[in-house]
């Protein structure tokens, strides 16, 4: 079966509880349509990972589709302020928060990716951070040294610039963890600018950092980080945000779902 | 807070901190860094042109046009010298390799360790206020050899004798607020080292949780600074952050 599909088609092979690697970093090149059709679709208990989160993981928060969290960091910045609703959300108890530091959810990925269930790294000297991890005994030398486990994603969800219809995948400008979240997860799903054709592709050979074999599904979306930015095609949309950061309540995040097409 | 007032603050702490990177050989600004990045590109227009500078997007030595709201946004990963991924830079820290890193928290203590986690509540032993979480710091704080934290507050709730949870501690270098500068002494923890000139040593001591000591003056921003800082940002982003 092709691997060419609709959003609709695409988020519905994830599954309630599933784990989720979500790519892009704060507001850059996020995958926020496919965002969005997992609240259309009333997702519920995802577990979802990434170093630094906003729109993604607080619109998730708000429609109920997530109930835990794994990330560095998880606000807007600047004008935008505070993530409203993934906080209320972990405030009342509805989301667990598992703080990590950015570098302990990449050194996660990383065990995923290597085959390893645990991954050493450096102190984090003497933040409350190293209590949900373990130390073990250095076996080669002297000391101790702190561990992270391997985590697993189900899917790894991406938004690029081009994919043919296999999923190999070209990516401009910065990658974030996107590159070291495809080799962690057991599967990927890409949502892109344009589906291309693969002589299209293989012009820009040294640019398909993403190897089609893992990718389940690719999805056609023009646009589709935003309100997020896609370097170099286009920046953020304040004015989205705007709108999306006064959604007072569940109705009000309907209508807005219902709107924002895709 | 008039916008006189806010720029004011805000080329003070911009000029303060591009000042204590005059012998710096890299550093590091991550996100939400409004300030840091306006200090780190007037460090190297006018102290330290072979500064490397490093930031998220990964692109080494970023040459932005104007100053963009994000300190993620791709303005930076525009221009550069070569790229390096933020999971690399991190790796950098680690081996030792970073020298300065610019860090901030929403409650930072005596000892120089910050909160940007979470209040707990007491009460119910849960999560009373969730702040944004540490990003990196908590890696970078004790790997770097030198950390500058930054605050746009200086108030008893941001100043505080003992954070309740610490997100990060280690490698203080100095910490440059709205009204002051602090350095680490010892087990004496943070010892103030000036004061920024329209502010006094009444309303930093009054504003802080901890005891202070009389201290100088902080240097005012020269008129090159500023007018450094007032081509590049005519608009006023430096401001966002005071909003």
């Amino acid at each position: 079966m092709g691997k060419v599909k609709t959003l609709k088609e695409a988020a519905s092979l994830v599954s309630d509880g599933d784990r989720l690697a979500i790519g892009g970093l704060l507001l850059q090149r996020i995958p926020a349509a496919f965002i969005r059709e997992l609240a259309r679709q009333g997702k519920r208990e995802l577990k979802v990972m990434k170093t630094a989160a906003n729109y993604d993981f607080d619109l998730l928060s708000f429609a109920g589709c997530v109930d835990e969290i794994a990330a560095g960091f998880v606000s807007f910045e600047a004008e935008f302020g505070l993530a409203p609703n993934f906080r209320k959300a972990v405030e009342d108890g509805r989301v667990r928060f598992e703080e990590n530091s950015c570098y302990t959810v990449i050194a996660s990925l990383r065990a995923a990716a290597f085959g390893i269930p645990f991954m050493p790294i450096a102190s984090l000297g003497n933040s409350y951070l190293v209590n949900k991890f373990k130390e073990i005994e250095n076996p080669y030398g002297e000391g101790k040294v702190l561990t992270v486990p391997a985590i697993y994603p189900d899917w790894a969800v991406l938004h690029v610039h081009k994919a043919d219809e296999e999923g190999n995948a070209v990516i401009y400008g910065p990658v974030y963890e996107d590159l070291i979240m495809s080799r962690a997860a057991r599967n990927i799903v890409l949502t892109t600018e344009k589906v291309v054709s693969k002589e299209d592709i293989k012009r820009e050979l040294d640019l398909v950092v993403i190897p089609g074999f893992k990718v389940r599904a690719v999805v056609e979306v023009p646009g589709g980080a935003s309100p997020g930015a896609c370097y170099p095609y286009y920046d953020y949309s304040s004015e989205h945000l705007k709108r999306y950061l006064s959604i007072r309540d569940l109705e009000g995040l309907k209508r807005y779902l219902d709107d924002v097409n895709p | 807070m008039d916008r006189e007032r806010k720029l004011l603050i805000a080329n003070t702490m911009i000029v303060t901190m591009a000042r204590l990177l005059k012998d710096a050989e890299n550093v590091f600004m991550g996100v939400a860094s409004n300030l840091p990045f306006f200090a780190i590109w007037l460090a190297k227009k006018l102290y330290n042109p072979d500064l490397i500078w490093l930031n998220i997007p990964g692109r080494v030595n970023p040459d932005p046009s104007f100053p963009p709201l994000s300190t993620v946004h791709y303005e930076i990963a525009r221009e550069g010298s070569a790229s390096l991924t933020l999971a690399e830079i991190f790796d950098m820290s680690a081996r030792g390799e970073l020298d300065v890193a610019f860090l901030s928290g929403v409650q930072i203590d005596k000892y120089g360790n910050f909160n940007l986690s979470f209040l707990p509540d007491e009460v119910k032993g849960r999560v009373k206020i969730q702040f944004t979480g540490g990003a990196g710091s908590a890696l970078i704080y004790p790997n770097s050899k030198r950390v500058i934290l930054w605050r746009t507050k200086h108030d008893k709730r941001t100043l505080v004798e003992r954070c309740p949870v610490v997100t990060a501690g280690g490698n203080l270098y100095r910490v440059v607020t709205s009204l002051a500068v602090f350095k680490r002494e010892g087990k004496e923890g943070l010892v103030l080292e000036s004061i920024h000139p329209y502010s006094s040593y009444k309303e930093v001591a009054e504003n802080t949780a901890f005891p202070v000591h009389p201290a100088p003056f902080t240097p005012p921003p020269t008129p090159e600074e500023i007018a450094l800082l007032q081509e590049f940002d005519p608009e006023g982003i430096r401001v966002v952050e005071f909003d």
